[in-house]
């Protein structure tokens, strides 16, 4: 369907260009056409005014003629008048090349000419015509004709029969010189544009008058000058050429900036075109980026300076189990907070306005529902086309699974090494048991062969000394391996060196939030800079705080979310007497400890755990113990237990950092 | 005569110590290797019976393997073996006895009982020595002769014999008389009670 769109789209511009330039085509044609049946028609009309001119002015002179010719008739006219009174005549029309009164014979009587001729000298068709108009009693013209033998022009005679009481008189000519005839009845306007061309029956050319040049034949016409006893043709024969089809600068611009329109429109087709191209690639970008970033599991929000939420993918709003419509436009706090990682929210929040990012952190999310989830994010900067910074883009992993996963790996390990030592244990057993058994076995058979003796009644007492004495020798070689295990296992002498309670903390904090992230546990710790050293053994002394910090993480593990707050804090008692002492608490707000728990917390062997060797706070106690401190235990007030441990503090162990700030409180 | 084998010298020696207040001659071996040699030469089971004490664990060449070795030789067809193992080892001791051990003991054990039992191994060596002799002797006999004796023994008369052998009585009471001398009994009923 697209495919029939986009060619109808393209049909009507198409059809209209080629009507444009139909019509571009056709135009000129068209006004070259038009233009040149105008001239046509206005030659025609010319013509005919120019043959009616023509016809008018012979009338006129015919009427003056006859009017001369009958006062002959009526002699009011004598020949001495003659000449005078036609002069003028001639001199008004002169057209008349001459007038010639001949007499009956032929002989003139008088004439316009000085010299008058005589009939016989005129042209042949004048003497016809002559002849004829006598005969019919009419006047007549003749054929143009130059006399025979006379330098005279082609003239063309009008001769007038004087007939008194039908006697014959003899005649008046009036000569009519064709040229002069379209000299003087063409007005020159015509004249200038036209070839004007008079033919005789034969078409032989007989006068042309060509002011304005010769005729182009384009713009011809002929019309018929009926005359008594003569038919004539005038022919016009325009000086003007055929209409140009680009006849002027404007036809000649309308057409350039036609095809400057049409070049825009091509070039704009084109563009629309690449436009079209470019479009259509942004669209399967867009869609095929939208495609990829909903296929995600990754979720990825995008925040500007301010903090705002201005973009979340589905993979997010599912993770978290809120819409796209409910997030986007949302200003801290976020809905996906947890209330009480809030503070640790808040600094890298403030972090972010200004403008320091952690590029990579872990913290925690709730989903709607309340569900707690470890999620590992990544930030980035958001930079515009212009390279300005318009926010920061961030993918958040929900590292669940992934935390499931390692959990899952931590504790197969714990397995692995677990039974590895229950292996090597059982190895040691086994060897153990061999080498208690032979001297055993050796000392039960002297005994029980010495005994058999003396039952016997056959026991030598010089043989039973040396068995006596190998019995005392294998009884050593057993204490000796009892002995030799013992060494095997005995410990390591702690050593007592002053340490920082703080630097313990810190030493231990990943291990311990390690262990607090596969519980979804906050870890928040409080020890004062200025806490003075206790003397001990750091590595003894982490492993305890490790073992009260596990077992208060454990305890946490089945209490809601937003509980599981584990706190180590550490004071300087001051109340005790002389030697100061520094308590470091480990709270938890687990499920506390039962009464009958209490009761056999530090035995050892003895554990609320399934897998527990209960040797844990035995060992922790023993431990606080030969540091010459205390642990207990006490109810936590918010829920869950305390366990604290008190050690004396070294005097003057202030560490150097602390004591310069205390010196300057003082100062 | 009790054939003691372990690597040990001390369990050696208190186990002849304890052998010797039971009245049983004892011979310690340091290894399988030495009592393999000094089987080799080994014809017959001395009068008292022989019996194998057999440590499981023991360098080079263990228990279980010479316990293998003596079995293929033979020699364990007369000599019970009688397997000391250590904590652990019963499964293979169990597999042991299987395979023809005459019994085996878990350290610690009680002496006294280890002593009974290797009394009984003896005795057990004995019948069997005997049962061998009989064997031998059996098959000393010819076709005819074997013939001869399933009759006896399933009590017919010389005539009797001679009729179903179709043979003279006199040939009979040759045979009869070979038998008595190879089996090396006196009278038909002594010689009963040898193949019963």
């Amino acid at each position: 369907m697209p495919e029939r769109r986009h060619v109808l789209r393209w049909t009507l511009p198409i059809l209209l260009m080629l009507l444009f330039l139909t019509t571009l085509i056709w135009l000129p044609r068209q006004a070259q056409q038009m233009e040149s049946n105008e001239r046509q028609e206005q030659l025609i009309a010319d013509s005919l005014w120019v043959e009616q001119a023509i016809r008018f002015q012979l009338n006129r002179d015919d009427e003056s003629m006859r009017l001369i010719g009958r006062e002959i008739v009526n002699e009011h006219l004598k020949q001495d008048q003659f000449r005078s009174r036609l002069s003028a005549l001639l001199r008004n029309n002169r057209e008349l090349y001459r007038v010639t009164w001949f007499d009956a014979e032929g002989k003139p009587i008088a004439s316009t000419d000085d010299v008058p001729i005589s009939r016989h000298a005129l042209s042949l068709p004048s003497q016809q015509a002559e002849k004829n108009s006598r005969t019919i009693g009419r006047p007549m013209y003749s054929a143009p004709a130059a006399p025979s033998d006379i330098a005279e022009p082609e003239l063309m005679d009008y001769h007038i029969p004087l007939f008194r009481e039908h006697h014959y008189l003899g005649s008046l000519v009036a000569s009519y010189s064709l040229a002069r005839v379209l000299n003087e009845m063409v007005p020159w306007w015509f004249a200038q544009d036209n070839e004007i061309t008079i033919t005789d029956t034969d078409d032989k050319a007989v006068a042309r008058r060509t002011a304005g040049g010769p005729g182009l034949n384009v713009y011809t016409h002929q019309r018929e000058l009926e005359l008594p006893g003569l038919t004539l043709r005038l022919h016009t024969n325009s000086t003007k050429s055929a209409p140009k089809l680009l006849p002027n600068l404007l036809v000649g611009s309308v057409i350039v900036l036609s095809l400057g329109l049409l070049w825009s429109l091509w070039a704009l087709w084109r563009d629309i075109n690449r436009r079209m191209t470019a479009e259509d690639a942004l669209v399967n970008e867009v869609a095929f980026r939208s495609a990829m970033e909903n296929s995600l599991v990754t979720g990825m929000r995008a925040r500007d300076l301010q903090g705002r939420i201005t973009y979340v993918n589905p993979a997010f709003c599912k993770m978290v189990g809120i819409s796209a419509a409910e997030l986007v436009g949302k200003i801290p706090p976020m809905p996906y907070w947890v209330p009480e990682a809030m503070d640790e929210y808040k600094e890298r929040f403030s972090n972010v306005l200004a403008g320091r990012v952690t590029p990579q952190f872990e913290t925690i999310f709730q989903r709607q529902d309340g569900e707690r989830f470890p999620v590992l994010i990544f930030e980035s900067p958001l930079v515009d086309l212009n390279g300005k910074q318009t926010g920061w883009m961030g993918s958040i992993l929900d590292v669940t699974d992934r935390k499931r996963v390692e959990d899952l790996n931590r504790k197969q390990e714990e397995k692995l090494q677990a039974s590895a030592r229950l292996a090597s244990m059982g190895e040691i057993a086994s060897t153990l048991a061999h080498e208690l058994n032979q001297p055993l076995a050796a000392i039960s058979s002297y005994t029980t062969g010495a005994l058999n003796m003396m039952h016997n009644g056959t026991l030598d007492p010089t043989s039973l000394q040396p068995a006596l004495e190998k019995i005392n020798a294998q009884a050593q070689r057993a204490g000796h391996v009892i002995r030799s295990v013992h060494q095997f296992v005995k410990k390591r002498e702690p050593t007592r060196q002053p340490v920082s309670i703080k630097s313990i903390v810190d030493n231990i904090t990943p291990l311990i939030e390690l262990q607090a992230q596969q519980f979804l546990v906050v870890l928040q710790t409080a020890i004062p800079a200025n806490l003075p050293c206790v003397l001990g053994d750091a590595v003894l002394l982490e492993q305890v705080l490790l073992n009260l910090t596990r077992n208060a993480i454990q305890a946490m593990a089945s209490v809601l979310p937003e509980r599981r707050i584990l706190r180590i804090t550490a004071t300087l008692d001051y109340a005790t007497t002389a030697p100061e002492s520094v308590t470091v608490s480990v709270l938890d707000q687990g499920h506390g400890i039962a009464p009958e728990v209490a009761a056999g917390l530090f035995s050892p062997f003895f554990s609320t755990k399934a897998d527990g060797m209960g040797m844990g706070l035995n060992i922790c106690r023993t431990t606080i113990e030969f540091h010459g401190g205390t642990l207990t235990y006490a109810n936590n007030p918010a829920g869950g237990t305390i366990f604290r441990f008190c050690l004396p503090a070294l005097a003057d162990s202030h560490v150097a950092g602390n004591n310069l700030s205390t010196e300057s409180a003082r100062l | 005569m009790l054939h003691i084998v372990d690597d040990e010298e001390i369990i050696r020696d208190s186990l002849t110590w304890l052998a010797q207040s039971r009245a049983i001659a004892a011979t310690a071996y340091a290894s399988g290797a030495a009592l393999l040699s000094a089987m080799e030469h080994a014809v017959d089971v001395d009068a008292q019976g022989e019996c194998i004490l057999l440590d499981v664990r023991m360098p080079v060449l263990s228990g279980v393997a010479l316990f293998d070795q003596l079995t293929q030789r033979g020699i364990t067809r007369r000599r019970p073996v009688i397997f000391l193992t250590g904590h652990g080892d019963v499964p293979m001791a169990v597999d042991m006895l299987k395979n023809g051990a005459f019994d085996f003991f878990e350290k610690p054990f009680n002496d006294n009982q280890l002593m009974d039992r290797v009394l009984e191994a003896l005795q057990a060596s004995r019948e069997a020595g005997k049962q061998e002799a009989v064997h031998n002797r059996l098959q000393a006999l010819s076709g005819r002769e074997r013939e001869v004796l399933d009759l006896i023994l399933a009590g017919k008369m010389n005539k009797v014999i001679a009729d179903a052998l179709g043979i003279s009585m006199r040939t009979v009471e040759v045979h009869r008389a070979h038998i008595f001398d190879k089996m090396n009994v006196k009278t038909a009923v002594e010689l009963a009670r040898l193949l019963k």
